[in-house]
């Protein structure tokens, strides 16, 4: 039992004090009955202790490969910064056309469905004017997909639009920016497109960034002209995006899986001597999937914990681990 | 009275037999009804409330369940305290009742304030009470496992999930319905569940929410009943069938239409067998496991039980799917027999020695023998009191049991009878008429009744002060002073009426009372010796005096301990990690563990558990494990020889290797008390008790750094309350207002996205599984997706998380701790080298001082040492008034002041001799050794008794008082001899023995045949001369009764 009372002794000594009325202290130092590992026991408070043993964390080599503790120099690298957006496949505005007849009159055949690719300057009907009873060919302006056809044998053509051409040989994507984002990206900066069930990428750039937003959403539109030579990228799907805010070196970097807080502030655990940890505070910059900046507390060359340095707060934690009941 | 019974039980001596029998009889049948278990319980009344809470931080536990759970339990009657527990996912409530409350009364009492609080708890939230067992209930645990070739049926390998289910619905339905078995706890593994994972983008894309997912498969999964139809005079019940029954049918599930078009849950979503969010896992020789713990209800037999359980696993292992079994990983049987075993053997073995003893000293084998036959009779009487006042058989309620002293009264009476009778027929000549013989054994047994009658007397009244502890070391030590006392009276009784009657049948032929060889021996050496004792009387007393100071001194000087701990054969190793360890870290780091212990070759098996079980009786948080090494046999050993400790140390050292843990080695049924107990476990406890935990820490930090301050103190330590990291996901109300949400929009959302949202259950057969809706793993874990996550405006279109709130990862409370209803934090702290009462004293006045607490906030003070004040109290009142009532005993028997005082002074000087037995074998001093000084204080008595008033008899005939000494010291040396041995042959096997339990027994046995010995030398050595001094001729009386008191007060 953990319990330590001396109820034993106590009964015991007075029984014998009673007995032969001399006066004893109380016996000194119980000790406890439970093989306690003196680790778990003599934990630090908080703050308090040994002043040399506090702050670092020493291990030997088999311990740093049991627990798998990755080792890595704090070095250059390139950073690419990236914001994740949504947004749908429009068509390129500017490469799509309405199509009406020149002159009004009867249609008398129509040579293209809904869907067919035409060459500029091909035949997409046949109309017959009213005023000069001649009949003409209506052309594809461009070159393109019939997207809408309203046109059909013998209607009166009227001023309507007959035919829709889109060229979807590039698209657009039209991005939703938030207003969190909206400073942060620019025309010409490159963006990887995503369909939504992540069967198609494709890179892209940004062209151009809306100067006014919608009230409703509270969004900016931001627009990437996507190629699009098999037709794969069909207006109206949604896409995730990723757009590349920057992309350059940073002289100072350390891996993703270092970064530990301790106390509220990101450390890194620098090798200081061969199995001598030590948390050095630090202030983290840019940071991707993989590597982060760092401002501030690193120098080039140290060595730090990459892979489990979670164990290495856990060490330094050890000491003051407890059941909590 | 006593001579109306003694008078009845050798005239009615064949009823007295019968009814000996009769009682024998019940004996033998209570025996199979005495719970035996290896330890003492020592659980306090207490009850659990355990509310699982999903998804609920620390603070929304306090806030939301464990505030009314408390409110509601508040004025129950017989409340000690409740104290509580705010956990993730968890509220502990446990409601501690006064000592002696009928455990199910104190649950009915909370389950009926359960039933109002129920509707103040959030929704699907549900208190329950713990199960009906004590510390002791955790009997046997189990591990499932497969084969590495063995297939499911749809020929995948059983993994994690598969062996949970097997546990959930085919092992532990069946095991708990063995009869005593209150609950058996799951750990370890994955429930099934169902799991649609939506992928948000397409959510956006359809303009679906997760909440039209959880919608659409609630309307679309159920069964209904739809009453029946007559026809052709046949009845047909109509019933419709909708429930999905597997993925497949989960996909095809419409969530909308657009355009016209289905849109179903496999378009938006996948569908998977998922794992569920668990609170704990289990492992065992570097693996997941899964673990079933069997929970006996309490007041049960637990070797029973368990080897029911064991019986009934075997069953079920055969109904298990090939190349599946479920092993018995801990057996609590095996301890309760190996203990039992152990006391058993020390008991026989002793009973042996005694009977041995009796023969060869007594000389006449009948009367050996009906003088053994106290010992079983007097057994089988305590087990009918035992079984009657619910003291359960174990280790430590028959570790005092002492057949030598349990037949010390029965002794003295034979031996007794035996002198006269064989003095009458050798006076007679001839042999005894019936009636002649009936009124020697009356006469016999009158004349030394008393002697025996005050011994036991004297035991049962050093026993008292042991009844009047209280808590733990009540619950350890009651049981024990109980069975002895309830065997003395049993022997009383049995010397009062079965030991005349037998002697009156038995003893009828010729009696030679033969001085058998050694005594006459013996007699030889003393009779000089004590005539040199009675010569230099004042050097002998003297000599007495100063050894008793030195005993004295040496007894301050040993090492002390609540008592020798039980060795369970097996270890507990606890392994502790910084708060906020993710459970997965934690079992990989318990894996290593397992793994670098398993290299031990005396280790068998090593299981853990990490985390909460299913039935949270032991709230620990993922970062903690509980492990149990089970070692080999010790025949499998390499070295069969190696002590224990020499494993333990390469335990340790295998431990040492692994860097991030904090160890605590014990065993199992010693953790499990720890846990239960728990209250504060160090010397000095200061609870802080207010409402802002972030005060509170800091005044906690505060007295830590002033504890620390102060001489002697040593392992200060913070309640540690905070240090989980927590990522708040905070709305902004304005950006809210913008975009026309409510905070619940957005909180739904999160909940369901990284907590899941239960969508209905799937059946296959009774098994029934859940249906949840939640993230894809990758991105819940993905704090940049969870920024990204969408929420569906109410105006269509969405707007991502991260827009409308911050996301921010700080410390936040780890877990909140109530005490009688209000937050409470704990700095606790052990004393060393130094005085517990000075220390605390001093701890208050400084903490007085320097700290000032905000109002509202206030301290309390606690820990072992309010434990040992009370003890200390209680028995600072109660030996006193003990040692009265011993002595006023004395004077009745004597009716004088003196004689009294000369056989009191015997104690003190039994006492030395155990003291120096413990010096001599490097057994320190311990509650155990306590309860053999009592003991031996009733011996030490008891020959006084004897040889008191053998000398006053020859007084009384008119003798001179040198030779009324002399005569009277021969004349008992017998006796005294005989009883001196039985009492320590009786305890020389406890005391030497090396198996399971003996070390609990050892201190005992080694105080008392330590103790026997000194008091027997110096009874027969100094209480002749001092006898001598008090009762000098009558003018020097008044001096002497000065000196005597001077020693014997």
């Amino acid at each position: 039992m953990n319990t330590r009372i001396p109820v034993a002794s106590s009964l015991l000594l007075a029984v014998v004090l009673a007995v032969s009325g001399c006066g004893s202290s109380e016996p000194a130092a119980p000790v406890a009955a439970t093989n306690d590992h003196g680790n778990a026991e003599g934990g630090h408070a908080e703050g308090e202790g040994e002043e040399s043993e506090e702050g670092r964390v020493h291990l030997t080599p088999a311990q740093i490969e049991a627990a798998g503790i990755g080792l890595a120099t704090v070095g250059p690298a390139s950073i690419r910064e990236t914001l994740s957006v949504y947004g749908s496949i429009a068509p390129n505005a500017e490469r799509v056309r309405d199509v009406s007849a020149r002159f009004a009159g009867v249609i008398s055949s129509v040579d293209k469905k809904i869907g067919d690719a035409v060459r500029q300057g091909e035949t997409l009907a046949t109309v017959e004017s009213n005023e000069s009873l001649r009949t003409y060919a209506v052309t594809a302006p461009l070159a393109g997909v019939i997207t809408e056809r309203s046109a059909n044998a013998g209607e009166q053509t009227g001023d309507r639009k007959l035919f829709t051409v889109a060229d979807l040989s590039t698209v657009w994507v039209e991005l939703s920016l938030f207003p969190r984002d909206r400073a942060r990206v620019q025309v010409g900066q490159p963006v990887r497109v995503r369909s939504a069930d992540s069967g198609l990428s494709a890179d892209g750039r940004v062209v151009y960034v809306a100067p006014f937003g919608s009230s409703a959403s509270q969004t900016l539109t931001a627009r990437v002209q996507l190629a699009n030579p098999e037709r794969r990228w069909a207006p109206g799907l949604y896409v995730s995006a990723d757009v590349v805010l920057s992309e350059s070196p940073a002289p100072l970097t350390i891996r993703n899986e270092a970064i530990q807080i301790m106390e509220g502030q990101s450390s890194i655990f620098v090798e200081e001597e061969p199995g001598e940890f030590v948390p050095y505070p630090v202030q983290l910059g840019r940071s991707d999937g993989e590597v982060t900046e760092i401002l501030r507390g690193l120098q080039a060359g140290q060595r730090y914990a990459t892979v489990n340095s979670f164990i290495l707060k856990a060490q330094m934690g050890a000491g003051s681990a407890e059941h909590g009941h | 009275m006593i001579d109306a019974i003694l008078k009845m039980s050798i005239a009615r001596r064949w009823i007295v037999m019968a009814l000996v029998l009769f009682v024998a009889g019940i004996g033998v049948w209570n025996y199979q009804r005495l719970p035996i278990d290896a330890v003492p319980d020592i659980t306090n009344v207490q009850v659990q409330i355990n509310t699982a809470a999903p998804g609920y931080s620390p603070l929304e536990v306090e806030q939301r369940i464990t505030y009314p759970v408390e409110t509601a339990i508040s004025g129950l009657p017989h409340i000690e305290y409740t104290r509580s527990l705010s956990r993730y996912g968890l509220s502990q409530v446990t409601v501690i009742f006064q000592d002696g409350t009928d455990l199910y009364f104190a649950r009915n009492l909370v389950n009926e304030r359960l039933q109002q609080v129920r509707g103040q708890l959030p929704e699907g939230i549900d208190a329950e009470m713990g199960p009906i067992a004590t510390g002791l209930g955790e009997i046997f645990q189990y591990t499932v496992h497969a084969a590495a070739d063995a297939r499911q049926a749809d020929g995948r390998p059983y993994d994690a999930t598969a062996l949970r289910t097997l546990q959930d619905w085919v092992i532990r339905p069946q095991l708990r319905h063995v009869p005593g078995v209150t609950e058996v706890n799951t750990i370890g593994g994955f429930e099934k569940q169902f799991h649609v994972t939506p992928d948000p983008a397409k959510l956006l894309a359809y303009g679906l929410t997760f909440d039209s997912i959880v919608k659409a498969l609630e309307v679309n999964n159920g069964n209904v009943g739809a009453g029946y139809i007559e026809r052709n005079g046949e009845q047909y019940l109509i019933r419709a069938p909708g429930q999905l029954s597997d993925l497949t049918a989960i996909e095809g599930v419409i969530v909308a239409h657009r355009d016209g078009l289905p849109i179903t849950v496999r378009d938006i979503a996948e569908v998977s067998y998922g794992k569920q969010l668990r609170t704990g896992a289990a492992t065992r020789d570097g693996e997941e496991a899964v673990l079933g713990t069997a929970v006996m209800l309490v007041g049960e037999n637990s070797r029973t039980v368990s080897k029911a359980i064991a019986d009934k696993l075997a069953a079920v292992n055969k109904t298990l799917p090939q190349g599946v079994s479920a092993d018995p990983v801990y057996d609590r049987t095996v301890l309760v027999e190996r203990t039992i075993q152990t006391v058993q053997k020390n008991l026989f073995e002793g009973a042996i020695l005694v009977i041995v003893v009796l023969l060869l000293m007594l000389g006449n084998g009948w009367a050996a023998l009906l003088t053994a036959a106290v010992i079983p009779i007097s057994m089988l009487m305590l087990m009918t009191s035992m079984v009657q006042t619910k003291v359960s058989a174990n280790l430590m309620s028959l570790g005092a049991l002492d057949f030598g002293l349990i037949v010390d009264g029965a002794v003295i009476i034979v031996e007794n009878c035996i002198v006269l009778l064989a003095a009458r027929q050798h006076h007679l000549g001839r042999l005894l008429t019936t009636s002649e013989r009936l009124e020697t054994v009356y006469r016999a047994t009158r004349e030394v009744f008393t002697p025996s009658l005050v011994s036991v007397l004297v035991v049962i009244l050093v026993n008292l002060p042991i009844l009047a502890l209280t808590g733990v070391e009540g619950k350890m030590f009651r049981p024990m002073a109980m069975t002895v006392i309830m065997a003395l009276l049993a022997a009383l009784v049995l010397s009062l009426t079965f030991v005349p009657a037998a002697v009156a049948l038995l003893l009828r032929g010729r009696i030679q009372e033969k001085e058998n060889r050694a005594i006459a021996a013996v007699k030889r050496i003393y009779a000089p010796v004590l005539a040199t004792a009675i010569h230099l009387r004042v050097a002998f007393v003297a000599g007495a005096v100063l050894l008793v100071l030195a005993c004295g001194w040496l007894a301050s000087r040993m090492g002390s301990e609540f008592i020798p701990s039980l060795d369970e054969g097996d270890l507990a190793v606890q392994a502790l990690r910084i708060p906020g360890t993710s459970l997965s870290q934690s079992l990989e780091m318990q894996f290593q563990i397992e793994k670098a212990v398993m290299k031990v070759p005396e280790v068998r098996t090593f299981f853990s558990r990490v985390g909460t079980a299913e039935v949270a009786t032991d709230p620990m948080p993922p970062n903690i494990s509980d492990g149990y090494v089970m070692l080999k046999d010790h025949k499998d050993w390499p070295d069969p020889k190696k002590p224990k400790a020499e494993v333990v140390a390469q335990i340790e050292q295998a431990l040492e290797g692994l860097p991030g843990n904090a160890y605590e080695i014990s065993q199992p049924i010693q953790l499990r008390f720890n846990e239960l107990i728990s209250g504060v476990r160090s010397d000095l406890g200061i609870k802080v008790y207010g409402d802002d935990l972030d005060e509170l820490l800091k005044t906690g930090n505060a007295i830590a750094k002033l504890l620390n301050g102060i001489q002697g103190a040593e392992g200060v330590k913070v309640e540690q309350a905070a240090g989980l990291p927590v990522l708040s996901i905070e709305a902004n109300r304005a950006a809210l207002y913008r975009y026309g949400l409510n905070m619940r929009d957005v909180q739904d959302v999160l909940a369901a996205a990284t907590g899941g949202a239960e969508a209905g259950l799937l059946f296959e057969g009774d098994k029934r599984f859940s249906l949840v809706v939640r993230l894809p793993e990758i991105q819940r874990s993905n704090l940049d997706a969870l920024g990204r996550l969408p929420i569906a405006l109410p105006a269509g279109g969405y707007v991502p998380m991260g827009e409308i709130a911050t996301l921010s990862i700080a410390p936040g409370p780890n877990q909140i701790s109530r005490e009688n209803g209000k937050r409470r934090l704990v700095v606790s702290a052990n004393v060393r080298d130094r005085d517990l009462g000075s220390f605390v004293a001093e701890a208050r006045e400084v903490i007085d001082a320097n700290i000032e607490l905000p109002p509202g906030y206030w301290l309390a003070y606690g820990g072992t040492f309010e434990q040992l004040q009370s003890a200390s109290e209680r028995l600072g009142l109660l030996v006193p008034v003990t040692l009265g009532m011993i002595f006023a005993l004395l004077l009745l028997t004597f009716g004088s002041a003196k004689d009294a005082a000369l056989v009191f002074s015997g104690v003190p000087l039994a006492l030395t001799g155990g003291v120096i037995a413990l010096w001599l074998r490097d057994i320190p001093l311990s509650i155990t050794a306590g309860v053999g000084f009592i003991t031996l204080s009733g011996v030490a008595v008891l020959t006084g008794v004897i040889l008191v008033s053998a000398i006053r008899e020859q007084l009384d005939r008119g003798v001179d008082i040198d030779s009324a000494i002399r005569e009277g010291a021969m004349l008992r040396l017998r006796p005294i001899l005989m009883v001196a041995l039985v009492a320590a042959l009786g305890f020389l096997p406890m005391a030497l023995n090396t198996s399971t339990g003996a070390e609990v027994q050892r201190p005992l046995a080694t105080v008392v045949i330590g103790g026997i010995i000194s008091a027997t030398l110096l009874t027969l050595l100094v209480l002749p001369g001092l006898y001598r001094m008090a009762w000098r001729p009558s003018r020097e009386a008044l001096n002497s009764t000065a000196t005597l008191q001077e020693s014997s007060t």
